[in-house]
């Protein structure tokens, strides 16, 4: 258990560090992504054995929502944003979630039923 | 003889930093276990933690720069928290192989639909380039909307609530919307609410069914690379448009 954890960190780590090469010399993404991209390019190459990394990700995923919350509490800055703009804010992000909900939805819908008519 | 090792580290600061980190993780965990517990979906362990600790800064009198400063470790590890989504990335590839031009031409129409309606609505109703970027990162995963918020000079802050908003919003009332569109396939409800509701949304749908929960987890996460993908260059060039 903690060797694999130590596992998955020097794992975690070596792709963050390389997507920080790749970032300074290429720009582009945040290193992180590269990171990300790189991870997952090497459990797809076999270079690493996901039987032995798959605990320790899905502890990080469980948990990393309290990584958020010192960024979360920056909103403290702006009191009269939200006085102003409060409901304007709100607004906004129901309607484009709920216009893409239904896009992407009801897209692939017709997509899968028109795909399962020409089959039959 | 050998020099006595001396370490730079300036106490007075340390000692308040670790005291503040984990003060943030107690709170944080203790609202976890409430929703453990209670299975509410409104009792958001992240949104409640920052509704608790607002007001403990404002009684201690303690500015914001000085908190985010001292907990500056917990911000420092969305960095690896983003490699690590590498991982359900990989355990989707596999799944997405036979029809990922599909997948992949109708996640690409429905990021860049998102970015230009939450950017053109927040240019007109609000008028804050900041926040306009904030917005338009706000239906993907938490650590990379982060992350590309502070690379587009967007506000942190405004992100991360739009997000648990966009998240709350999918994961409330997204199914039943869903259904009274007369969109009932599960893996279309899960590639929809992955796409506008990230992590937060697809949690509460995989209790519906498997399926609901794979497309989510995949929809998400390839949402989210696409996002990092072209925000860069269609939120600079909606920029110059507006200005």
């Amino acid at each position: 258990m903690v060797k694999n954890a130590f596992y998955s960190t020097t794992i975690i780590a070596a792709c963050l560090a390389l997507g920080k090469f790749i970032a300074a010399y290429l720009g582009g993404l945040p290193a992180s992504l590269y990171g990300m991209l790189i991870f997952t390019s090497v459990l797809h190459f076999q270079l690493v054995n996901p039987k032995k990394i798959a605990a320790s990700i899905s502890w990080i995923i469980q948990h990393m929502g309290v990584c958020f919350v010192p960024a979360g509490v920056g909103i403290i800055n702006h009191y009269q944003l939200i006085k102003d703009h409060g409901f304007a804010l709100v607004a906004i992000v129901f309607i484009s979630t709920f216009t893409l909900l239904s896009f992407v939805g009801l897209t692939y819908q017709h997509l899968v039923i028109n795909k399962d008519n020409c089959n039959n | 003889m050998m020099e006595p090792l001396v370490i730079n580290i300036d106490v007075l600061s340390f000692v308040p930093s670790i005291a503040l980190i984990l003060a943030t993780i107690g709170i944080y965990q203790s609202f976890a276990y409430l929703q453990n517990k209670t299975q509410l979906i409104w009792l958001n362990p992240m949104l409640l933690s920052i509704a608790a600790i607002i007001p403990l800064l404002l009684y201690f009198k303690l500015p914001f720069e000085q908190y985010f400063h001292s907990t500056q470790l917990l911000n420092n590890l969305l960095e690896p928290a983003v490699v690590a989504l590498g991982f359900p990335l990989y355990q989707h590839l596999t799944s997405i192989k036979h029809q990922w031009q599909v997948l992949g031409l109708l996640l690409v129409l429905a990021v860049i639909l998102v970015i230009v309606i939450s950017f053109t609505l927040t240019t007109v109703f609000i008028a804050l380039p900041e926040i306009a970027v904030s917005l338009s990162l706000k239906s993907i995963t938490t650590p990379i909307g982060i992350e590309l918020t502070q690379q587009l000079n967007g506000d942190t802050s405004i992100t991360a609530f739009a997000i648990i908003l966009a998240g709350l919003f999918g994961a409330l009332l997204g199914p039943s919307w869903l259904n009274f569109i007369n969109v009932k396939s599960a893996k279309a409800q899960g590639l929809a609410i992955g796409a506008a509701s990230h992590a937060l949304g697809t949690a509460t749908i995989s209790k519906i069914s498997y399926e609901h929960g794979a497309y989510g987890s995949l929809s998400l996460i390839v949402c989210a690379v696409i996002t990092a993908l072209v925000s860069p260059f269609l939120i600079n060039n909606l920029a110059v448009l507006f200005l």
